[in-house]
């Protein structure tokens, strides 16, 4: 299979400017240097933090932002150089409120967009309908978007972002703010696309979601690809690993750095819930931990305490951990 | 690209009349300009001035609509999110931003017509035009010439995040440079020559010459040309200020 997406040593710096008199430069490195690429057909993941680099990649790849240095090519053309060929290829969807005429409806919507892709007329009917059912917006095309649910506001985005049958779709953490009906909704969605054999770029840090969907995965943090492959390969690296997890109320100072200290144990997160906190104990000698975890948290009042496989998001925190 | 520009002016004027303060505006604003011809400026003594005053009145007022609104508008986008994707398009930047500025043109061009009618339902002003075939066209190459000025302006819009304050700071030069608050000729002289090339001055004489008498045609011509250079000169500035803003991030206020 032909590369849909190649990506090598990709750059992207941001500069911003503060002050009249004193004039103050901030520079930032987005991106410092990543390498991928996506196969024809692939539903392909970035993963990574807040302020990863994912949505910086995709704008650079969907021509709406400049790389600084290294090259990028869709379908074979150059997204910076060769934006009109890159883009009537392409569908690019973002998640959030924004993105839509709120006080049109999704039917004027998507009739806009499907003129600005040069949809055929013959074609734009019939398209639009496909759409709406695809999406699940069918009867509801002439109510206004600002009536609309997060939902269906971004099952209408990914409409909008088919209306021409791009060959390629970047897809910029759609899931974001959706409740689980809505996320599972859209994620059905996306595997539809995929089985159609659609190219697809999907950003997110939902880790089930990518380990559910994706192909491949490449995990980003700090503008820099640290680990890439399939999310089984991913999920190998902490395979060795047994989690502890420890469900603690109100956790002593110190608690976690005295769990890190102990033999066998490789990393330690905590996880803020309700009224607990939850401790994510990543241990190499298996179940066993558990007694020497228990001891030493002996003075604190503990919950559920439950020992399992490691998951794509164990391997994710692994990989995104501050070191 | 035709078909483009009609749905996209067809689309902001309809998304204009779903707001109630935009609307209230445009129905009540024609009364007040129709009010002040009649009242303050003695049009009830003589009919031919409530024709002068509404339309420079509205083509003030149109140019607001273009600078203001149209600024408005492409701040609007950049805030709701789809300034981006109007430059994702692969649909000229010039041609997606278009219908903006035209359709505020086409709201100033109802402005007009709208203070002329409430002029004669309210005031009982006759509604003599000299020559109804020239006004019918001059009203939309006047509004469309006005569009496409604010069009060359987008460009700014484009690559400035405060863009409203811009297309505020337009408004007083253009009405001057133009000679609808002062007449040219209380002006010094090197402001003629920037007159000839601002659709206003073009439009506004082919309305009022239109209406009451004189040479229509010709300024109707010039209002053409203007449109065509500006949209040509629009599409190299955008490209221009496009390839830049791509440069430096500007296109989406995150």
């Amino acid at each position: 299979m032909a590369a849909a997406i190649s990506v090598v040593d990709l750059r992207r710096t941001y500069r911003s400017r503060k002050g009249v008199i004193r004039r103050t430069t901030t520079t930032v490195e987005a991106l410092r240097g990543i390498t991928f690429s996506v196969e024809s057909g692939e539903l392909f993941g970035l993963l990574g933090p807040n302020g990863a680099g994912k949505t910086t990649t995709i704008k650079i790849l969907t021509t709406l932002l400049l790389p600084s240095s290294g090259s990028a090519r869709v379908l074979g053309f150059d997204p910076a150089k060769q934006a009109g060929d890159v883009r009537h290829r392409i569908g690019y969807v973002f998640g959030g409120d924004r993105g839509m005429y709120d006080r049109l409806s999704a039917l004027d919507n998507l009739r806009y967009f499907a003129d600005l892709y040069r949809v055929p007329v013959s074609m734009k009917r019939r398209r639009i309908e496909e759409l709406l059912e695809l999406v699940g917006l069918s009867g509801r095309e002439r109510e206004r978007v600002e009536t609309y649910s997060r939902g269906m506001r971004q099952r209408l985005h990914i409409a909008r972002g088919l209306v021409h049958d791009p060959e390629v779709i970047f897809l910029d953490e759609p899931t974001i703010g959706l409740d689980p009906v809505g996320a599972r909704e859209l994620r059905d969605t996306i595997a539809s696309l995929h089985a159609a054999g659609k190219t697809i770029l999907l950003t997110t840090h939902y880790m089930y979601e990518a380990d559910v969907l994706c192909d491949r995965v490449a995990v980003i943090t700090n503008g820099a690809i640290v680990a890439a492959g399939t999310p089984s390969h991913l999920k190998s690296n902490v395979v060795d690993r047994t989690i502890v997890e420890i469900e603690i109320f109100g956790a002593a100072d110190g608690v976690v750095d005295r769990l890190r200290a102990i033999r066998g144990v490789s990393g330690v997160t905590v996880e803020t819930r309700e009224q607990a906190e939850l401790l994510l104990v990543q241990s190499s000698v298996g179940p066993e931990i558990v007694q020497a975890l228990l001891r030493e948290l002996d003075s604190s009042t503990l919950g559920r305490v439950i020992t399992r496989e490691p998951t794509l998001e164990d391997a994710y925190v692994e990989l995104v951990k501050p070191r | 690209m035709i078909r483009a520009l009609v749905t996209g002016t067809r689309l902001y004027i309809l998304q204009f009349t779903q707001n109630a303060f935009d609307l209230s505006g445009v129905v009540l604003w024609p009364i007040l300009y129709s009010s002040i011809a009649y009242y303050l400026l003695g049009a009830k003594n003589d009919p031919h001035l409530l024709f002068s005053a509404a339309i420079g009145a509205a083509v003030i007022a149109m140019w607001s609509l273009v600078a203001i609104g149209s600024s408005g508008a492409l701040e609007n986008q950049r805030w709701q999110g789809t300034l981006e994707l109007l430059v994702a398009a692969p649909m000229p930047l010039a041609v997606s931003l278009a219908p903006i500025t035209i359709a505020n043109g086409v709201v100033g061009a109802y402005s007009l017509v709208a203070t002329l009618t409430w002029g004669t339902l309210l005031f009982g002003v006759p509604l003599s035009i000299h020559s109804p075939f020239a006004f019918a066209i001059a009203i939309p190459i006047c509004a469309f010439a006005i569009g496409m000025f604010g069009l060359v302006m987008a460009g700014t819009f484009v690559l400035y995040r405060a863009a409203t304050h811009l297309g505020v700071a337009t408004q007083y030069p253009v009405w001057i440079a133009t000679g609808l608050l002062v007449p040219l000729s209380l002006l010094p002289g090197w402001v003629r020559p920037i007159s000839w090339v601002l659709a206003p001055t073009w439009g506004f004489r082919a309305i009022r010459d239109a209406s009451l008498g004189g040479h229509p045609w010709a300024d109707i011509g010039v209002c053409a040309i203007l449109s065509i250079s500006y949209f040509v000169l629009a599409m190299v500035f955008l490209q221009t200020f496009e390839y830049v803003a791509r440069s430096r991030a500007t296109l989406r206020l995150t």
